[in-house]
This record gives C-alpha cells, sequence and structure tokens, in this order.
C-alpha cells in the first residue's frame, strides 16, 4: 500500500508539474489514476507467479487515495489548487501572456491551434483565452468577432525568429516585416514574441513584455491571400 | 460526503486486516516449518532421521503451501520445495550429514522469507 501511495504520489506530482499540455481533460489526479489503474490490474492478471491479491490490494489503495484526494479537491480550496492546478489566462486585454504559456509548457504555435481548434482564426479575435485546470482551452471572443477575421492569419514571427514556410505562404520579403518592426520601434527580432498576418494586410504585433498592437499595412504589390 | 467516508473507512479496514492477517498468517505458517526442518535437522545431526521423518515435514509444507500462495510470490514459496525434497532424499539413501546441508538452507529461507514482506525502508525503495 505504501509503495502504491509512493507511487501515485510521485506520478501526481509530475503530472503537475508538466503543465496542461499533457493531460487535455481530465484532472492531474484522475490522469494518474487511469496511469496506474490499468498497470496494478494488468501485472497480476498477466503474471500468474505473483498472488492475485497483490493487484487487489494495489487497486483497493488506489481507491482510497483517489477518494481521499478527491474529498480534499472538492472541500479544501487552497489545497485545490495544488491537486488540479488552476486556469492559466494566456490571452487577456494585453495579449498573449507568454509566462503563463511557458508555465504550461506551450508556445505561440500552441495557442494560436488552440484558437483554431476553438473557432477563432485571429489572435485580437477574442479579449481572453484561457487554458482550464483539465487542460481544455476556453476563449471569450470580441463583439465584433465576424468582422475581425476576413482572413486566415499566418504567424510570420514566432518566438524572435520568422517562420520561413508561412513567410513564402504570405510571398512577402522578410525585410518588409523588418521595416513594420523598425517603424514601430521594435530594437531587435528577437524582441518579438509574435508577428502574424492575414491577407487584407492585418498584422497582430506583440513584443515581449509589452501590450499587443494591431496594424494595418498595404503589403508590396497588393499581395493577398 | 457520507458515502465517500464509509468507503475510504471500509476500503482502509479491508487493507489493515489484509496487512495483519497477512503478517501474523506468513510468520507464523514459516515459523512452525522452520521449528519442523530444525527437529528434522537435529535428528538428522544425531543421526536417527528417517525417511517417514523428513516425509512427514515436506507433507506438512506441502500443505502450508497452499495458502502461503496466495500471500506471498509464488516464486519465493516455490524455494522451499527443491533443498527440501533433496534432504528427503538424501535421508531416504541414508546420508543424514548431506542432508543437513540442504536442511539449512531451507531453514535460512524460512527465517528471512518473511523479513522480505516486513515494513521496511528497504523494502519500500
Amino acid at each position: 500500500m505504501i509503495r502504491t501511495a509512493v507511487i501515485y504520489l510521485a506520478l501526481l506530482i509530475v503530472m503537475r508539474l508538466m503543465g496542461k499540455r499533457q493531460i487535455g481533460e481530465m484532472q492531474p489526479f484522475e490522469l494518474v489514476i487511469t496511469l496506474l489503474i490499468a498497470e496494478l490490474a494488468c501485472i497480476p492478471m498477466a503474471d500468474t507467479s505473483i498472488p492475485l491479491l497483490y493487484g487487489i490490494v494495489s487497486v483497493l489503495a488506489i481507491f482510497v487515495l483517489h477518494e481521499l484526494v478527491t474529498l480534499i479537491d472538492l472541500k479544501v480550496k487552497p489545497l485545490k489548487t495544488v491537486i488540479s492546478g488552476k486556469p492559466s489566462v494566456v490571452i487577456n486585454k494585453n495579449g498573449i501572456d507568454d509566462y503563463q504559456l511557458k508555465r504550461n509548457r506551450l508556445d505561440v504555435s500552441d495557442l494560436i491551434g488552440s484558437l483554431r481548434a476553438a473557432g477563432y482564426f485571429s489572435l485580437d479575435a477574442v479579449d481572453y483565452a484561457l487554458y482550464e485546470s483539465n487542460g481544455t482551452f476556453s476563449a471569450l471572443p470580441k463583439q465584433d468577432l465576424a468582422s475581425m477575421q476576413p482572413s486566415l492569419p499566418l504567424v510570420v514571427i514566432d518566438n524572435g525568429k520568422f517562420d520561413e514556410k508561412n513567410l513564402a505562404f504570405t510571398g512577402v520579403e522578410r525585410a518588409f516585416f523588418e521595416e513594420v518592426l523598425r517603424r514601430e520601434g521594435v530594437p531587435a527580432l528577437r524582441r518579438v514574441l509574435v508577428l502574424t498576418a492575414d491577407g487584407t494586410g492585418k498584422l497582430y504585433l506583440q513584443v515581449k513584455g509589452e501590450k499587443f498592437r494591431t496594424l494595418h499595412v498595404a503589403y508590396p504589390n497588393g499581395k493577398t491571400w | 460526503m457520507i458515502k465517500s467516508f464509509a468507503a475510504i473507512a471500509a476500503a482502509l479496514a479491508l487493507l489493515a486486516g489484509a496487512a495483519v492477517f497477512e503478517h501474523c498468517h506468513v510468520t507464523r505458517s514459516l515459523h512452525d516449518f522452520y521449528e519442523e526442518v530444525h527437529v528434522l535437522y537435529e535428528k538428522a545431526e544425531a543421526g536417527t532421521a528417517n525417511v517417514g521423518d523428513a516425509e512427514a515435514v515436506r507433507t506438512a509444507w506441502e500443505a502450508r503451501k497452499q495458502t502461503l500462495h496466495i500471500w506471498l510470490p509464488h516464486g519465493d514459496v516455490n524455494r522451499m520445495d527443491e533443498p527440501l525434497s533433496e534432504a528427503v532424499r538424501l535421508i531416504a539413501e541414508g546420508e543424514p550429514r548431506f542432508a543437513m546441508a540442504k536442511l539449512e538452507i531451507v531453514m535460512h529461507a524460512a527465517k528471512t522469507l518473511p523479513a522480505g514482506y516486513r515494513l521496511s525502508l528497504a523494502n519500500l525503495f
């Protein structure tokens, strides 16, 4: 029983440390149970040299731990945060919260993917976006959402680096975006958290540690997609 | 809430009960077995052991094995079989001195086996 408890706690801590990208729709302690129960039940079933009782004792111990953790999760609010974590607001009124993204082992591409899966194709289409403690993604759209998503925005600069594939897709030279950054007073490329561009010339620029800004530019030769 | 507490209490009671019973049963069974083998060992040392004594010890062990298999890994329980069978054969062949070596293995195993399941830091990790 103590061995089971040790493994359970170790797995729970590791799952909490891994952040939200690992768990997807389960609370960390529920995922730990899922991982453990299958193995615990399987080993004594398959290995006839181990008494079946060992599997039953371990599963029963897991049940006790799960019930205790569930009770704590429901009744002791300060410990709920420790056990299940808390939602991470990754987009707020100032734009992307880089710190929250990193805390959850996510990057801007993951965030944009989550937004797309939720039906929002532009970073400025939402006022708030958050990863719930069970890993699901929620977003509060802006009121004039429909007018903000006329064209698919592409990530041109992600965490200080040009995305060459998307850059090629836009058909716009790198120098054009560098000039935009210069105009906007961005001191260095590595300071850019994200720059997206859509086919209408709308750019979403966020410099690390600053509020995001949206710009409207005319692409050279009237490029669009 | 009450249901949860009741379930936790029942499960803990079952686990604690099983742990206590296992400890007592395994310790007592192996202790009794050790005593039986020890008597046979002393008889072998005195040169008075016969095949009937050895067979009696083996028969008693076979009976104990049935319940020990529920509580201990089967490999650990079966560790006794080989040296005990050899000892029985050696006594039947009139070689009590050689049988003593085998019985010593059995006694050592019977003495040390419960320690492998006791609550200790070494067993936890």
